[in-house]
Parts: C-alpha cells; sequence; structure tokens
C-alpha cells in the first residue's frame, strides 16, 4: 500500500483520479524549454570557485520518469567557450525509479548522504531507508527528487579537461521551480553543490512553449 | 521475343495474330498455338491447351508476351462453349461428354496459371469475359471439372483485381456457405479466398458471422493443410477490429478453437505458423483482454522474429505481422528488443538484393521497434543501421523509400541524438530534401515528417544569453506566413488545424521578449483571431493554447500586459462573461493552469500596472474565482494559485 506523503494542507482528491498512480503530476515549471540559471561550488580545499550554470529542459516522459535537456557552465577556467553538456534524468517517482541509484559507483549510503542535504527529503527519510521508498507515493509532494547524469559534451571534445563521470542528487521545488543539487563523483570535490532558479528570460513574468515530435 | 506494338494486356487476337505474323520463329510458334487453340478438332484443342499450360507455368515473361498475343480469348472461348454447352444439353453421349471436361478442365487451369501471382494475367482473364463461365464449372458433374474451376478462381481471388463479392446481398452469402459446405477441398478454399478478398466493412464481417461463417471456419480448422490456412486467414479477416467475431471466436468449443490455434503456431510448416500468429495478433489488437499472458506474447515475438528467416513469401510477410504485434505497445516492443529484435532485423537488412516487399517490411518493423523506446534506437544506432536506411531513401520502390523514411522518423525522436546533431549530416539531410520533390506523395509526406524532427534546433537556444539568433528565426518564419495568414489559419474550419496554428503563435511569442511584438503586426490582427477562438471555439485543447498565447504576451512589457487585459476584459458592460472565468471553472486542469497563469503574469509584482489590473480583474469576479481555487485537486494549479494570492496579498486587500 503506497504510502501519502504528509502534507500541511493536504487537498481533497478528486474521486477516482489518480488510482494506482505514482507517478509526479506534471509541474509546469518542469516542462520542455523551461530556463534555469544559477551557480555549481566546485571549490576544493585550495580554493573557492562557482561556475554561472543555465540548464534548459529539452525532453519530459513522465510516464518512464525521464527528463533530459542541457547544462551550460559559463566561466569554467580552463575553457575558452561556454561548456555545454547534455543530461537525462531520472524522475524519483518511486515507480520506474527509487531514491536508491543502484549504479554509477553510489551506494544505498551514499544515496542518503546526498538525499538528507535536501530539508524537503526529511519526511521522506524513514521510508526510504527501508526500501529505497518504493511504498511512497510523492505524486501530490511539493518537490520532484532526481538525479541528472551528464551523457556527452555538446560543443568541446571529451578532451577538453573536464569530467562528466558523476550525476547530480536533484531536489526540484514545484511551487516556485527553484533546483538545488549536490554532484556525486568519488573522484571530485565531495557535495558540489548546484543552485538554480527557474529564469524569465527578460520578462516580467513567465512563458511556456510547447512541442512534439512527429 | 516479338515486340508487340501494344503495351495492352487485352489484344484482340486478330491483331496479334497479325503482328506475329511478321515476328520470329518463336511467334510463329506462338501463332501456330493461336491456331490449334481455335481448331474444331478436339485432340488438337486439347494438344493446344496442355502445350500452352505447361509453357506458361512460373514464367511471367511468356505469359506475357502470351497475353500481347492474345491467346487468352481463345481460351476463355472454348470454356465458355464447353461451359454452355453441358447447361443446355445434360444428355450427352457420354464420350463427348469426356471430350468436354478435359477441355474444360485443361482450359481453366491454362486461365489459372495466367492469373497466378500475376495482374496482368488476371486483368486478360476478367476482359475475355470468362468470370462467371469459370464459376459454372463449380456445379459440373464431374468432379475433375470443378476442382480445376475452383482452383482458377482461387488464382484470380489471390489479386486485388478480383470483382469484390457482396455478401449482404442474400444470394451471395448463399452461394459462399455452399462453398464453404463442399467436400472438396480447392471449393471450400475458393470459398475462404472469396472472404479474405472481399470481406471489409464491419457490416460485412457481422453478416458473415450471423451467417455462421466463423463456426464453419473453425471447422475447416481441423481438415487438410490447405483448409487449415484457409481458414486461419479468413478467420483473421472477419476478427479484425471486430470485437463480436473475436468473442464468439474465443469463446467456441469451450476455449478449444483458440488453443488450436496457439497449437498451429507449432505447425511444421512456416506459413501455417506465421498464418495462426497473424490470427492470433488480430485477436489480441481486436479485444486487449486475451493474450496477455508474458509466455503467448514472448512466443509471438520469438517466432515471428525466426519466420524472417524464411526464404520465400513467408518470409517477406513476416516483418509486417511482427509490425502488428508491435506496433504501439511498448510492453511488446520491450520484449522485442530483449529477443534481440533490432539486431535480427539489421542483419536482415544487410542482405544483398532484398525483395522489396521484405525491405520495406523490415524498415516498418524497425520504425514499429523504435517508435516509443529509446533502448530500441540506441542499439539501432549503435549498430550503425542509418547507413543502410540512408541508402533505402534513395531505392527504387517508393514504397520502400516511405519505409526509410518512417523509420528516420521514429528514430529521430530521440532527443539525445537530435541534441548531439546526430542526423543532421550529409548521408541524412541532402537525400531527405531531394524526397521532398518525390512524385509520389506519400513518400513527400514521409519526407517531411522527418524533417521536421531533425530540424528541430536544440543547439540553437543552448546559452540563455544569445537569443538574437532565436528571434531572426522566428522573424524569418513570421515573415514567410505573414499576420493575415496566420490570423486566418487560426480560425481554419478544422480544430485539429487551429490547435497546431495556436501552438504555433504560442511557441512564436516565447523565449526572446521582442518576439512577442509579433502578434502586434497589423492592428493587432493574430491577437483578435486568438480572442474569437477563445470565445467561439468549442475543444479543450484549442483553449489550451489559445490561454497559453495569452499567458505569454502577458509575460511582456506593460504594454503587451494591457493588450491581453483588453483581450480578457470585455469593454463594454453587457453583461458577458469573461471567457477565463469559464476556463478557471474547467474540469481539464491543464486549462485551468494556462489561464491561472496568465492572471500570475497580469499581476506580477513590481510592474506598475499590475495594481490597476487586479482591480479589474477583481471587478470582472476572476480574483474571487481564483481565491477559491485554492484547494485546487490539481498540486500545478494548486501552486499557481497560490503565486497568485500571494502576489495579491502585496498590493494590500484591494481584492475582497
Amino acid at each position: 500500500m503506497p504510502v501519502r506523503v504528509a502534507e500541511s494542507s493536504a487537498p481533497s482528491q478528486l474521486s477516482g483520479s489518480n488510482c494506482g498512480q505514482t507517478s509526479p503530476s506534471a509541474c509546469s515549471l518542469l516542462s520542455v524549454g523551461q530556463a534555469f540559471s544559477g551557480t555549481q561550488n566546485v571549490s576544493s580545499l585550495q580554493k573557492d570557485e562557482a561556475w554561472r550554470v543555465n540548464v534548459r529542459i529539452q525532453g519530459c516522459d513522465l510516464e518512464h520518469g525521464y527528463l533530459c535537456g542541457t547544462m551550460e557552465a559559463l566561466n569554467v577556467p580552463m575553457a575558452d567557450t561556454p561548456v555545454v553538456t547534455f543530461w537525462e534524468g531520472e524522475i524519483v517517482d518511486t515507480k520506474n525509479y527509487t531514491f536508491f541509484t543502484g549504479k554509477w559507483e553510489a551506494t544505498p549510503e551514499d544515496d542518503i548522504r546526498h538525499w538528507t542535504k535536501f530539508p524537503s527529503f526529511s519526511a521522506l527519510q524513514s521510508h526510504v531507508e527501508v526500501d529505497g521508498g518504493k511504498s511512497l507515493d510523492l505524486s501530490n509532494y511539493q518537490y520532484i527528487f532526481m538525479r541528472w547524469k551528464e551523457q556527452y559534451f555538446v560543443n568541446v571534445g571529451t578532451d577538453c579537461g573536464l569530467t562528466i563521470a558523476g550525476f547530480y542528487y536533484v531536489c526540484f521545488s514545484c511551487s516556485d521551480g527553484s533546483i538545488n543539487g549536490f554532484y556525486y563523483d568519488p573522484n571530485s570535490s565531495p557535495f558540489q553543490k548546484l543552485e538554480l532558479k527557474s529564469t524569465n528570460e527578460g520578462r516580467q513574468g513567465f512563458s511556456f512553449s510547447s512541442y512534439e515530435l512527429r | 521475343m516479338p515486340s508487340s506494338a501494344s503495351a495492352s494486356v487485352s489484344v484482340s487476337a486478330s491483331a496479334s495474330a497479325s503482328a506475329s505474323s511478321t515476328t520470329t520463329t518463336a511467334s510463329g510458334a506462338h501463332s501456330d498455338l493461336l491456331t490449334r487453340l481455335t481448331s474444331s478438332e478436339f485432340e488438337v484443342q486439347l494438344k493446344a491447351l496442355r502445350e500452352l499450360k505447361n509453357r506458361i507455368i512460373g514464367n511471367r515473361t511468356k505469359k506475357l508476351s502470351f497475353i500481347k498475343l492474345g491467346l487468352v480469348p481463345p481460351v476463355a472461348a472454348i470454356l465458355e462453349s464447353k461451359a454452355q454447352a453441358q447447361v443446355q444439353a445434360q444428355a450427352q453421349a457420354q464420350a463427348q461428354a469426356r471430350h468436354d471436361s478435359n477441355l474444360l478442365v485443361q482450359s481453366a487451369a491454362a486461365l489459372g496459371s495466367f492469373a497466378c501471382g500475376f495482374d496482368a494475367g488476371v486483368q486478360a482473364v476478367l476482359d475475355a469475359g470468362v468470370f462467371p463461365n469459370l464459376f459454372l464449372l463449380l456445379s459440373h458433374p464431374d468432379d475433375k471439372v470443378v476442382d480445376a474451376g475452383a482452383r482458377s478462381l482461387r488464382m484470380i481471388y489471390q489479386s486485388k483485381l478480383a470483382p469484390k463479392c457482396d455478401f449482404l446481398q442474400e444470394k451471395n452469402m448463399e452461394f459462399l456457405l455452399s462453398l464453404l459446405n463442399s467436400e472438396n477441398e480447392n471449393v471450400t478454399g475458393l470459398g475462404a479466398s472469396i472472404i479474405i478478398h472481399s470481406c471489409e466493412s464491419t457490416a460485412e464481417q457481422k453478416a458473415l458471422c450471423h451467417a455462421g461463417v466463423v463456426k464453419k471456419l473453425i471447422s475447416l480448422l481441423k481438415g487438410s493443410l490447405s483448409q487449415r490456412d484457409n481458414s486461419l486467414e479468413s478467420l483473421a479477416t472477419v476478427m479484425k477490429n471486430n470485437v463480436e467475431a473475436v468473442s464468439e471466436f474465443v469463446g467456441s468449443e469451450s476455449g478449444r478453437a483458440l488453443s488450436s490455434v496457439i497449437g498451429l503456431t507449432k505447425d511444421r510448416y512456416p506459413r501455417t505458423r506465421l498464418l495462426a500468429s497473424m490470427c492470433l495478433i488480430v485477436i489480441r489488437n481486436t479485444s486487449a483482454c486475451y493474450l496477455q499472458d508474458i509466455g503467448i506474447k514472448t512466443k509471438l515475438v520469438h517466432l515471428l522474429l525466426e519466420l524472417h528467416d524464411d526464404p520465400g513469401q513467408v518470409g517477406d510477410e513476416a516483418p509486417f505481422a511482427f509490425s502488428s504485434l508491435i506496433s504501439e505497445k511498448p510492453d511488446l516492443q520491450k520484449l522485442a528488443f530483449e529477443a534481440n529484435a533490432i539486431d535480427k532485423l539489421y542483419n536482415h537488412l544487410q542482405k544483398s538484393q532484398l525483395h522489396p516487399k521484405r525491405f520495406q517490411g523490415i524498415l516498418l518493423a524497425l520504425a514499429d521497434l523504435c517508435s516509443k523506446l529509446e533502448s530500441c534506437r540506441s542499439r539501432f544506432l549503435s549498430l550503425q543501421a542509418l547507413n543502410l536506411v540512408s541508402d533505402a531513401l534513395t531505392h527504387d520502390s517508393s514504397e520502400v523509400r516511405t519505409a526509410a523514411c518512417m523509420c528516420l522518423r521514429c528514430v529521430s525522436r530521440s532527443i539525445k541524438n537530435l541534441c548531439a546533431g546526430n542526423f543532421l549530416n550529409e548521408m541524412i539531410a541532402p537525400p531527405l530534401v531531394q524526397l521532398l520533390d518525390d512524385p509520389s506523395t506519400s513518400v513527400q509526406v514521409a519526407a517531411i515528417s522527418v524533417i521536421g524532427n531533425i530540424a528541430v534546433d536544440f543547439t540553437m537556444r543552448r546559452s540563455l544569453f544569445v537569443q538574437c539568433g532565436d528571434n531572426v528565426c522566428k522573424e524569418g518564419i513570421f515573415m514567410e506566413f505573414t499576420a493575415s495568414s496566420l490570423a486566418s489559419v487560426i480560425c481554419d474550419p478544422e480544430p485539429f488545424v487551429q490547435e497546431q496554428a495556436l501552438a504555433l503563435i504560442r511557441n512564436l511569442v516565447d523565449g526572446c521578449i521582442k518576439s512577442v511584438e509579433l502578434v502586434f503586426t497589423e492592428d493587432g490582427m493574430i491577437l483578435d483571431a486568438v480572442r474569437r477562438q477563445l470565445q467561439n471555439a468549442s475543444t479543450d485543447e484549442i483553449w489550451i493554447q489559445g490561454m497559453y498565447v495569452l499567458s505569454n504576451v502577458a509575460s511582456g512589457t506593460e504594454f503587451h500586459k494591457e493588450a491581453v487585459m483588453h483581450q480578457l476584459i470585455p469593454q463594454e458592460d453587457n453583461g458577458t462573461q469573461s471567457f477565463i472565468l469559464k476556463f478557471l471553472q474547467s474540469n481539464e486542469s491543464q486549462l485551468r493552469t494556462a489561464a491561472v497563469w496568465a492572471i500570475v503574469n497580469l499581476t506580477f509584482p513590481s510592474c506598475p500596472g499590475s495594481f490597476s489590473r487586479l482591480v479589474k480583474l477583481h471587478s470582472a469576479g476572476i480574483v474571487s474565482q481564483i481565491k477559491s481555487m485554492v484547494n485546487d485537486p490539481c498540486p500545478d494549479v494548486k501552486l499557481r494559485v497560490r503565486t497568485a494570492l500571494g502576489q495579491f496579498t502585496t498590493f494590500g486587500d484591494c481584492s475582497t
């Protein structure tokens, strides 16, 4: 039996709706075309450093817990141009994916260590520790948890001196579209923090596009 | 080879006789054959018929040359005279009757040979007017004649050119039942062929069911090899998309009929296995409640992949059956992927000199496999299969070119590969663009679909800060269309076109803020057209796209926001309610979301005009509607409503 995550003012359920469905409801701020910008802290013991980062959602398939997009790092020291990567995301919907990564050199302990960095995770932690959160129904939760894994460099070669070996633990806030993430790669500085906000791209408001491949 | 002056397949005997008289020795033999066929002597005619039949069997070139020389009409004439004679004179001398029977058998066989697997032959036989006479043979007292007549008719019914039988006419149905009830295997086979060829509409399927045809066909499953095959194919025809027939079949003989078809998927003959699996696929595609067992699904996937290895007709048809099994069904596509289907089909594709039908079928099967699952597309691309598909874009057969486009279309749904620009290369793009001028319209349509996918330029928008390129492109598109044609296409008679047109405008005004200006050209006629659709159209899809146009425009400057207010709030107070109130109360959550976003944008904090707009929205009853939605059942709507309410409060309590 799925357990619903308690919410301060839980809405009354529409009768018959969402029956057996555990994937997150569509959030318009996490739809194709939406852009986000912010920083990734890449500080090491030697020095403090942060890169400006832009992200755009390019594809979304909630039924399969899939999201993809591009990520652009702007002031990367060793690169002449902004470095663009393509990433694919797994949405933790407890149907397609749980909180346990099960790959990319991430143990359940690594997973819990990263997820607990998000305050919104604390309500879920006890369930997640049991089975990765399989029993949770996150469809009405205000936050969407994801893993983003960069797949390739779009505009530079693999010899650019950068690595995309790791992946991000990501928490998206449905209410304001803000994104927090932590980069995990056993061979890189731990807990590099990604902080992004929904961008209006010079507008006084929010704008939405749509496309469909034939 | 004689070089006939006429390309027609129905040349008259005299014309071809004169043509042949001027050609080579070979055609001399042909004209000799013509003379002998028209001889008055029984033995000469019979020998000529046998010779003719033996010479054309399995030889299309010979068939065509004889057709051109006019040999079909004299054969038809022999059959006609003897068939009619049989009807008119019942009591003939035995010897004469035997002679006539021999001539009937041989002439029917020769006509069947002309028609076998050869449309020009079928046309020549039909042109000779002998079709009704062949049916007369079915009531002949001599079984051999009946058999020959039935065989010949079956050859004709294999072709699309054969006349359709109207089962809704009672006498035709009775005739069909008499065929199916016959003791003669070829006659029951003919009955099945007629069903396969003629049954198209649901009304016809129902008429056949009501006449007891399903039951009869089930009994034929226990018959000979050919009866079984015919029965399987006819059953598939009668049950296709017909829930009633499927449930009759599945319930027959306490499920034994279904079990026997499942059993036939293990038959030793590949054709029987193929037909049995096609029958099961029809049952499953018609009524999804049957054959859901994973075992049977996996078995069908493996069986059909294995049948691709057959070098003949079965192998040519297997990919089409495979497609109908997996099309639109991700669960079966996944099973097929796990059964290594991509690799197996790719191996077939690599073979040289593929028959065009098989080539087409394999490309379509790959298209279906790659239509939904990224794992399939990824495997397909890793095999370098794209090279073979790009070669197929220039194949001689238009069916193969269309299938190649459809395959590319499905593979190019991979956003991962689109973003990497993997389809915009020298190998794919130039031949695709050339296909836009293809003589076949279906190739053109298929090609434009692929171009529509691969031309989506994801990388163009890669920097949030370099957006001029985006706007230049949009302006270009806008100039091509012009405001007035866009306004008219928004009001197209077809609802689907209206929706797509509004989606186009929505995307035009998204992105760079400058692009919002596009809808204000020519006195804002586009915005007026959008408002008309929001007031008058009647589908959620149109309203959603239209509402997003207004919402996107409302994310612009003060001027843009005021323009949207002008569309939302009726100027003269004549009691008309704003359409946005209706949308906020809609049952469609996406429409409510779009409508709330527009309100969020109109009351965006720190915009000078937001307060006065809020006052107007309040007077129009929109603010109180938003307040009532604070616990909307859709989480997305609820959050957007809360954003709006949060913005309202920054202006004090004007709204109460």
